[in-house]
């Protein structure tokens, strides 16, 4: 009994392995990126700080994924809160609408997006957050009617017939087997995010942008490097988990 | 028992169901039967309103359908259909507990149901109970399918083609367990179906449609012997008929008792065999007389080639 515990312990740890992996290398070089500062020093051999210090590499983190994380609550609320209701009786009317929209929207780069933020909401955290709303809403909404739409008819029909209510075909059937492609409309709304919030840091919301933008702006290839890395590995790791949390059943 | 009273459905400008009159009784087998398009499945809907009559009356033991709520109305009616809309994500056991749970009986009450019901149909519990759906092959899927529409004991079973996926064997095993089944359970049964073989088979009653209106109904052997018109003809199949009437008939019917002198005939039938089977073994073994047995191998009667093709008022 134990012995079976400990063994599905040791394949629960394996199975986590992969993210756990990319966090751990986060975690490493958000603290301790002084530790490379030789290895900087080769790209960057002119100039005087080879480590980006004007802030925190752990608060920068920390406020990189604060941003992404308001934005991707919202965005599912909102993204799978809408997809669901124009697959109702209710709101078909606004299916195709809403489906030309969201479908539309993936063709914007995101760049232009916050580009367009900025005159309307000012400088700083919220107009970021509103951009990645936008953005990441997108491949949610589309993903959620796709896979509510794909459902088998039959199942549906049978799920009427056998005198399911609304809500009940929604919470019992709709939504867990749309769930894996819901689920694959959050991991790539979420890692574009991840990439996307670099850009706040040039309407003044300090992320993990900020390295890359004062690294452009005073010519240091240190602090570009030192940005991306990290925010790339923050894109691993939550890609990883992601793909963990993907159902597998056959 | 089930009333449909002058009932129509119109789609737009389009009629799809054209002022029709049935009646169900309690524990019949009702079969409508029809080429795509004529409305046999829209009535079939109409009657747990997975589609609403634009017109007339369908009541339940007397109850009109409109006055229950959809899901209760649709809780009491069995409903199976030819793709079993089995739910993917779940196991077969919880796809059969479906209606039960609905109606939020006890999980001990609901365990036994889901087992009685498994046996009832030959799906092994341990083989089967935990198996999803894309693990099944189409009859067993059917099967779960029947399962899942009789767990609430309704009595009432609304089927929709449930058989025209499988293959012929298989779809004439199931047209088999259902009959038998029938024969135990007593349901008020409407089936759906645009095999004639098939309908001639199952069927009680059968009610043939043709562009949104019944054309015929009546026990199938008088829709073989009189058909209304030259369309239900061409139904019944001209030449086949012959056969699907044999088909129909046992062949206690047309056997007379054995007589001891006359004991040379080797070929046997069984009593219960339709007399398309004993014509099938008198051609097959070029015999034309057949010793009819009893359930326990006793030889009962005999029936003979001229016996079996002469009409009714013949000898």
């Amino acid at each position: 009994m134990s012995e079976a515990r400990s063994w599905g312990r040791q394949r629960a740890l394996c199975h986590w392995a992969t993210p756990f992996a990319w966090l751990v290398l986060l975690l490493a070089l958000t603290l301790g990126m002084e530790a490379l500062e030789g290895g900087f020093r080769l790209l960057e051999p002119d100039s005087r700080e080879i480590i980006y210090t004007r802030a925190d590499f752990l608060v920068l983190l920390g406020r990189h994924l604060l941003m992404v994380g308001t934005a991707g609550i919202l965005a599912i609320g909102l993204g799978v809160g809408a997809a669901i209701a124009v697959t109702r009786p209710g709101g078909r009317d606004f299916l195709p609408l809403v489906s030309q929209l969201a479908s539309m929207g993936q063709t914007f780069p995101p760049v232009a997006v916050l580009a367009l933020a900025v005159p309307v909401l000012g400088f700083g955290t919220v107009p970021v957050i509103v951009a990645l709303l936008l953005y990441g809403l997108l491949p949610i909404v589309r993903n959620t009617l796709v896979g509510i739409e794909g459902i088998d008819a039959g199942v549906r029909e049978a799920a009427r017939g056998m005198g399911m209510t609304g809500g009940q075909i929604l919470r019992q059937v709709e939504l867990p087997l749309a769930a894996p492609v819901i689920l694959a409309g959050i991991r790539t709304s979420v890692t574009i995010n991840i990439a996307t919030a670099a850009i706040g840091a040039t309407v003044g919301a300090s992320n993990l942008g900020d390295p890359i933008i004062s690294g452009i702006v005073n010519g240091n290839t240190a602090y570009v490097v030192q940005g991306a890395v990290l925010i790339g590995l923050l894109a691993l790791t939550v890609d990883s988990l992601f793909a963990k949390l993907m159902p597998t059943r056959g | 028992m089930i009333e449909l009273i002058r009932v129509s459905k119109r789609f737009g400008a389009e009629t799809a169901v054209d002022d029709i009159s049935l009646r169900v009784e309690k524990g019949e087998l009702c079969v409508l039967v029809g080429t795509s398009g004529c409305g046999k499945s829209t009535t079939l809907r109409m009657i747990n309103r997975l589609i609403e009559h634009s017109d007339g009356e369908i009541h339940l033991d007397g109850q009109p359908v409109r006055t229950f709520r959809e899901e209760t109305l649709r809780r009491r009616i069995g409903y199976a259909i030819q793709s079993t809309g089995l739910f993917p994500h779940w196991t077969v056991a919880r796809n059969i507990g479906l209606v039960p749970r609905l109606l939020e009986w006890p999980v001990t009450r609901i365990q036994a149901r889901v087992e009685e019901l498994m046996n009832l149909l030959g799906l092994p519990q341990e083989e089967f109970a935990d198996k999803y759906p894309s693990q099944l092959s189409g009859g067993q899927a059917q099967r779960v399918g029947v399962a899942r529409a009789l767990a609430a004991d309704p009595e009432i079973l609304l089927m929709d083609e449930p058989f025209g996926a499988l293959d012929p064997i298989t779809r004439e095993t199931l047209q088999e367990e259902l009959r038998a089944l029938q024969a135990r359970l007593h349901k008020t049964i409407v089936f759906v179906t645009h095999d004639m073989d098939e309908a001639l088979r199952l069927a009680d009653r059968l009610v043939v449609m043709h562009q949104g209106r019944i054309v015929q109904q009546g026990r199938p052997i008088d829709l073989l012997r009189a058909p209304a018109d030259a369309f239900v003809e061409s139904l019944l199949g001209g030449e086949d008929r012959g056969l699907k009437e044999a088909a129909l008939l046992p062949v206690s019917e047309r056997m007379r008792p054995l007589r001891a002198s006359q004991g040379h005939a080797q070929e046997r039938i069984a009593q219960h065999a339709s007399l398309r089977e004993a014509l099938s073994v008198m051609l097959w073994r070029h015999a034309e007389r057949l010793i009819v047995i009893d359930e326990d191998d006793r030889p009962v009667g005999e029936l003979s080639l001229r016996r079996l093709v002469r009409a009714r008022d013949d000898e």
